[in-house]
């Protein structure tokens, strides 16, 4: 029995992180709500520059088609980006975890019951939470507007893919963040580090240009990395652009990096609390 | 001593300080010019890419439009150098209430908050920007005068003013609202407008972006000079925003002011 009761609080504490954190949050939705606003302004630049750029090679006689897109499907590309990245962006991860590591606020931690890692997902969950609290606000009217961009349907299949896929985008950023964070064990200042860390993840992920349309050599290396499930690969499932027959494929591999990350951010944790000398520096 | 001149020495003194400071992490500049780098070659990238597909965009060529990257690139990292991290910082001053030791010394305190700190790896990087125009310039063949290179650095520091009044107004919101942590994300999220050019935009949003958000006015203008996609009004009206929005930090800055509580909230 006592077993019994150890199971329910050993799930009890992440419960009550969450919760706490998630009320925390709240208390700043105003914050949440002004971001979630004003974070769609770069979306209004691409809808206009792609315009101009599809207008450009219609003037030239060039095929509508871009990398297999027509100017409807980049404008839903970059707006389903923002989907993504509110799964896959977890942000503050690594730094707070490098700064939790190099300044011996780990100390804290440590003392409590709590595995660490599992401390920051649920930090980072509770983030999550309330921006899709207020997203689920914000999101639906902005794409209501732009409904006429949305030409394809997607199937059953493709929905549930794409669920899958956004499971796959936070638990890839997330491990991703906390493992960059933990380089601290080995580091001590990385904070310039995390920016070039942070501009690649935004250009291998699909971000800026959608893996397809880059040169050939590029992309073929990029569909295979674990960061376009960060961006690009939720994208284009829920766009159709993934045949049925390669969805459980590109499902796979994404999962098999999140066993990777996982295996990883564990080991990562066991060899670095040895070299952790508890002291701010 | 003049007023001027005391100004301009306290600016050097905190340039210097900040000189010795940087000296100190040496590793840190390096990172920090080497991030910034990249994003510059990213957007090369990006410009490739675009215009794989295309040779024209909004009757822009793939060299007026790096003119305009490099333009917008000296603007942003000039802007970082002097202003940004002071924006920033003066956020949390303001909502933790350290505002106190700023505002006891005796010099103008929007301008002590506002240059105490210089990045100087952004104001290497703003050279490197200086550099890009100059190459886009000489693969189109054109040339610049002596006059028009001097319009063109007056126009420069006027697009810097202009981001640092919308930061700076954006700031000192924090008075108001208690916590603006969103800062660096406006930052990002406005200039991005400036990093394209206008032609793309319909009317009515071409219309708000040269008035009420004035992120054309910030890089175009300068970019238009050089590539000579400017008409004379322009510039006159350019430089008569900039005026019209740093007078404007200064009046909120004091309405602001009144607001401050001292405290942590």
């Amino acid at each position: 029995m006592s077993e019994a009761v150890q199971t329910k609080s050993a799930f009890h504490k992440y419960w009550v992180i969450l919760s706490t954190r998630t009320q925390e949050d709240m208390a700043y939705r105003a914050n949440y709500v002004f971001g979630a606003i004003f974070r769609f302004l770069p979306l209004v630049t691409m809808i206009f520059l792609w315009w101009a750029i599809y207008a450009g090679r219609k003037a030239t006689g060039a095929s509508p088609l871009i990398g297999g897109m027509t100017y409807e499907d980049m404008v839903v590309y970059n707006a389903l980006m923002y989907v993504a990245r509110g799964f896959s962006s977890v942000p503050g991860t690594m730094s707070d975890i490098s700064k939790d590591v190099k300044d011996g606020l780990l100390n804290r931690y440590l003392i409590k019951p709590i595995n660490y890692l599992w401390y920051q997902v649920m930090y980072r969950l509770a983030h999550k939470l309330v921006f899709w609290y207020i997203a689920l606000l914000t999101f639906p009217p902005i794409f209501f507007l732009m409904r006429r961009y949305f030409t394809h349907w997607p199937t059953l299949w493709e929905c549930g893919a794409f669920v899958i896929s956004l499971f796959i985008a936070f638990s890839i950023g997330m491990l991703f963040c906390s493992m960059i964070g933990m380089l601290a064990f080995w580091f001590l200042e990385i904070s310039g580090f995390l920016f070039v860390v942070m501009m690649l993840e935004f250009f291998m992920s699909g971000q800026l240009i959608p893996l397809n349309i880059l040169p050939a050599y590029l992309h073929q290396v990029l569909f295979f990395s674990p960061f376009g499930y960060e961006g690009y690969w939720p994208c284009v499932i829920l766009m159709g652009k993934v045949p049925q027959d390669q969805l459980a494929q590109v499902l796979l591999i994404g999962f098999g990096w999140v066993g990777i990350f996982y295996g990883l951010s564990r080991l990562m944790w066991s060899r670095g609390l040895k070299r952790y000398s508890a002291v701010g520096g | 001593m003049k007023p001027i001149w005391r100004y301009l020495k306290l600016t050097g003194l905190m340039m210097h300080n900040c000189f010795v400071r940087e000296l100190q992490f040496k590793a840190n500049f390096v990172v920090r010019f080497f991030t910034e780098l990249m994003w510059l070659v990213m957007q090369f990238i990006y410009i490739g890419v675009m215009y794989g597909q295309t040779g024209e965009i909004a009757g822009w060529s793939k060299w007026d439009m790096i003119v305009l990257m490099g333009t917008n690139y000296v603007i942003a990292q000039l802007f970082e150098a002097l202003f940004y991290d002071n924006c920033v910082r003066l956020t949390d001053q303001i909502r933790q209430g350290d505002l106190d030791f700023n505002l006891i010394k005796p010099i103008n305190t929007q301008f002590l908050v506002s240059l105490r700190y210089t990045d100087y790896a952004s104001i290497v990087n703003s050279m490197v920007g200086l550099g890009v125009i100059l190459f886009a310039l000489g693969k189109m063949g054109l040339a610049v005068s002596f006059g028009g290179a001097l319009l063109f650095a007056a126009l420069v520091i006027n697009g810097v003013l202009i981001y640092y009044s919308i930061l700076f107004v954006l700031s000192v919101w924090t008075f108001w609202i208690g916590r603006s942590n969103n800062l660096m994300e406006l930052y990002w999220q406005f200039g991005q407008f400036s990093r394209y050019p206008g032609d793309i935009y319909p009317w009515i949003l071409r219309k708000l972006l040269w008035t009420v958000i004035p992120m054309l006015v910030v890089s175009n203008v300068p970019a238009g000079l050089l590539i000579h996609k400017l008409k004379l009004g322009g510039i006159f009206y350019a430089f008569a925003l900039g005026a019209v929005f740093l007078s404007f930090t200064v009046w909120i800055w004091k309405k602001g002011l009144q607001r401050y509580r001292s405290a942590s909230s």
